[in-house]
């Protein structure tokens, strides 16, 4: 009885209702949306980050990252990269040898981090072969071909086509050195990479290093980044020999993690900034409508009803609402992130890209759908309903009957 | 004025030492030239150990008063031909597998040359010690000095303090110990081996040992040294590095 009393409330003021219905559903579904643009910004500035240079997750020696001692290689034995295919996350795994050493080019010699690599394996996990801005990728390893950034190609005054001297001290303790042809330059916005990093073939870095068959890391693409620093944990746990570590994105670009920690409080004051909005409003509706009711109540309870009845009565048909705005709501605002993630808007034509933290910020909105972007604003929004309810249901349930008949 | 006479004494006393007293930026001067003279040519083989990996080195060099040096790689055969020029303050290699000449930039001036403990700037600096610091005797034996040097302080250094012990007899450096910035030993030279080539008196071994690895080491020894030479600058020029 209870329900049906609370429906037809709800249905006798059906202006009311509907305002106050869609104001739930707006302020639910553009927020949705806007925490999914947020989302997707951040995805986009992970995905520069880690995509770019590092990949997912990066499989090397203990310690190799923090000094990346050349002698701290490992080879990489058939069984192990099938092991690491055998896990459904983990895409692809890229081998790499790194070096230090002299790149130059007729008068002019710099300093250059040299990344040697399988090019079919690496663009799987790193997007650098989309960031060309003349010439082309690596395409045969055991060649001679080497890709460079735009900064170091502008300081060295090579263009593709034309040599490169690599000069380095190989690991036999020699004097390696080899010249290299510029097949490729590519530029990503990160001056540490634009301006210092060169990728050639990993058969031919191991040759001119003295490091036969050797990597320093295997770097890898996962199928959710999110979930790195976990995978991270398990593939030592169960795949990786002792002397072998794996390192999540979020361990080797701490100041990415903290981006993200961000974002969790940010995401967090926007939700209770709108939702304090959307609540004091519906506590105003309901407020006024159990002010209207007065009367009403106070013969309900003089032909009988408890005032807990009372009380439930008016917490219901918040609830309602509520409900009805949740789900509507969560309709629009999946509709709209859909839409924005098919579509998106893009703002490159006002917009350069931002470097931030490692990270490349575009000039583009688009969203992803992450399911805490839904679930967070739905449950607040019962909550707020319930919250917004209670205080008119109170009151209503502590009318005295007689007060109340008698009041205009 | 009762103490005129004794003062007179003391001054007296104190005379003789004080005129014995060494000219120290000379004979630091003197021991880091010794190797050089106006001209030399030498040959040289250098052992080089690391924690990974040990070589031996054949080399040939010349030099030319203080700001002019080249030197060869004779062996191993994989390395042959492989050369380093200085002039002055500019250090280039010439890499004959792949028949260029590479100018060390500034910025790895502190980098190893030819794989060996002895950096680029060692090359380029150690000919200027006199010149860039200041000395202190710090103690003085019946057989040898020990002079602390200090960089002054518009010099283009890297150490931090430098310590001479010079043999007096002959006249040669025993050991020279680096300081970093902080003060804290990082290096050391030995010299021993020591004879008499033509009027000089010469340390044919040198050994440069890092402090913090003490199994790494690299050593390098003379194996021949003939000074008075005849040639001039114009023996060291870009030309003449990469001629075989």
């Amino acid at each position: 009885m209870l329900w049906r009393l609370a429906a037809r409330n709800i249905w006798r003021n059906r202006r009311r209702s509907l305002l106050t219905l869609s104001a739930l559903v707006v302020s639910s579904s553009l927020l949705m949306l806007a925490l999914g643009i947020f989302s997707g910004m951040l995805a986009d500035m992970l995905a520069s980050a880690t995509e770019q240079y590092h990949g997912h997750l990066v499989i090397s020696r203990q310690g190799y990252q923090s000094d990346r001692d050349m002698y701290a290689g490992f080879s990489e034995a058939p069984e192990l990269r099938e092991n690491l295919l055998a896990v459904p996350e983990i895409d692809e795994a890229a081998p790499r040898l790194r070096a230090f050493g002299l790149l130059s080019h007729e008068r002019s010699t710099h300093p250059a981090e040299v990344l040697g690599v399988d090019p079919a394996r690496e663009r799987r996990v790193t997007t650098l072969d989309d960031r060309l801005v003349a010439g082309s990728y690596l395409s045969a390893p055991a060649q001679d071909g080497v890709v460079v950034g735009r900064g170091l190609a502008e300081r060295l005054d090579v263009d593709v086509g034309e040599e490169l001297v690599f000069v380095t001290q190989a690991a036999d303790g020699s004097i390696g050195n080899a010249i290299l042809r510029v097949t490729g330059i590519f530029a990503t916005g990160d001056a540490g990479q634009d301006n210092g990093l060169a990728l050639v073939g990993l058969p031919w870095l191991q040759q001119t290093m003295v490091l036969p068959g050797q990597l320093h890391e295997l770097a890898l693409h996962i199928a959710q980044p999110t979930r790195a620093a976990a995978l991270a944990a398990e593939l030592e746990d169960r795949v990786l020999s002792a002397e072998l570590e794996a390192l999540a994105w979020s361990d080797l670009l701490p100041q990415m993690r903290e981006v993200i920690a961000s974002f969790d409080v940010s995401r967090m004051i926007i939700v209770v900034i709108l939702y304090l909005a959307a609540g004091l409003g519906v506590l105003n509706t309901f407020f006024m409508s159990v002010l209207e009711r007065t009367r009403e109540f106070g013969i309900l309870m003089a032909v009988g009803m408890k005032p807990w009845r009372v009380r439930a009565m008016v917490m219901l048909e918040t609830l309602t609402l509520g409900v009805l705005a949740l789900l509507i709501g969560v309709a629009a605002g999946l509709g709209l992130t859909f839409y924005m993630q098919r579509v998106g808007v893009d703002l490159s034509g006002y917009l350069t890209p931002i470097t931030y933290a490692g990270g490349t910020i575009l000039p583009r909105l688009r969203a992803t759908l992450e399911p805490a972007n839904i679930l967070i604003p739905a449950l607040c929004l019962l909550v707020v309903c319930l919250l917004a309810g209670y205080l008119p249901a109170r009151r209503a349930a502590r009318l005295r009957p007689v007060d109340a008949i008698r009041e205009e | 004025m009762r103490f005129f006479p004794f003062l007179l004494l003391v001054i007296v006393l104190s005379w003789p030492y004080a005129a014995a007293a060494v000219d120290l930026q000379d004979l630091i001067r003197k021991v880091e030239t010794q190797y050089r003279g106006d001209s030399s040519h030498a040959r040289v083989s250098m052992e080089i150990a690391t924690a990974h990996w040990s070589r031996h080195l054949e080399m040939e060099s010349w030099s030319y008063g203080r700001d002019y040096f080249l030197t060869r790689i004779l062996e191993p055969p994989k390395e042959r031909g492989v050369s380093t020029l200085k002039i002055k303050n500019e250090v280039w290699n010439y890499l004959p597998k792949v028949d260029r000449i590479i100018k060390v930039p500034a910025s790895m001036m502190g980098g190893s040359w030819m794989g060996s403990h002895i950096t680029n700037d060692d090359l380029v600096k150690a000919s200027h010690v006199d010149r860039d610091y200041t000395f202190r005797l710090l103690e003085e034996t019946a057989d040898l000095y020990r002079i602390e040097c200090l960089p002054k302080p518009d010099a283009a250094v890297v150490w931090g303090k430098l310590i001479y012990t010079i043999g007096k007899d002959p006249v040669v450096s025993r050991r020279v110990e680096y300081f970093d910035e902080a003060m804290v030993r990082v290096r050391e030279i030995r010299f021993d081996e020591v004879q008499q080539i033509e009027d000089r008196a010469i340390p044919m071994r040198l050994t440069v040992q890092p402090l913090e690895k003490t199994q790494e080491r690299t050593v390098m020894r003379y194996r021949s040294i003939a000074f008075g030479v005849d040639i001039g600058p114009g023996f060291f020029s870009l030309r003449s590095l990469k001629r075989r």
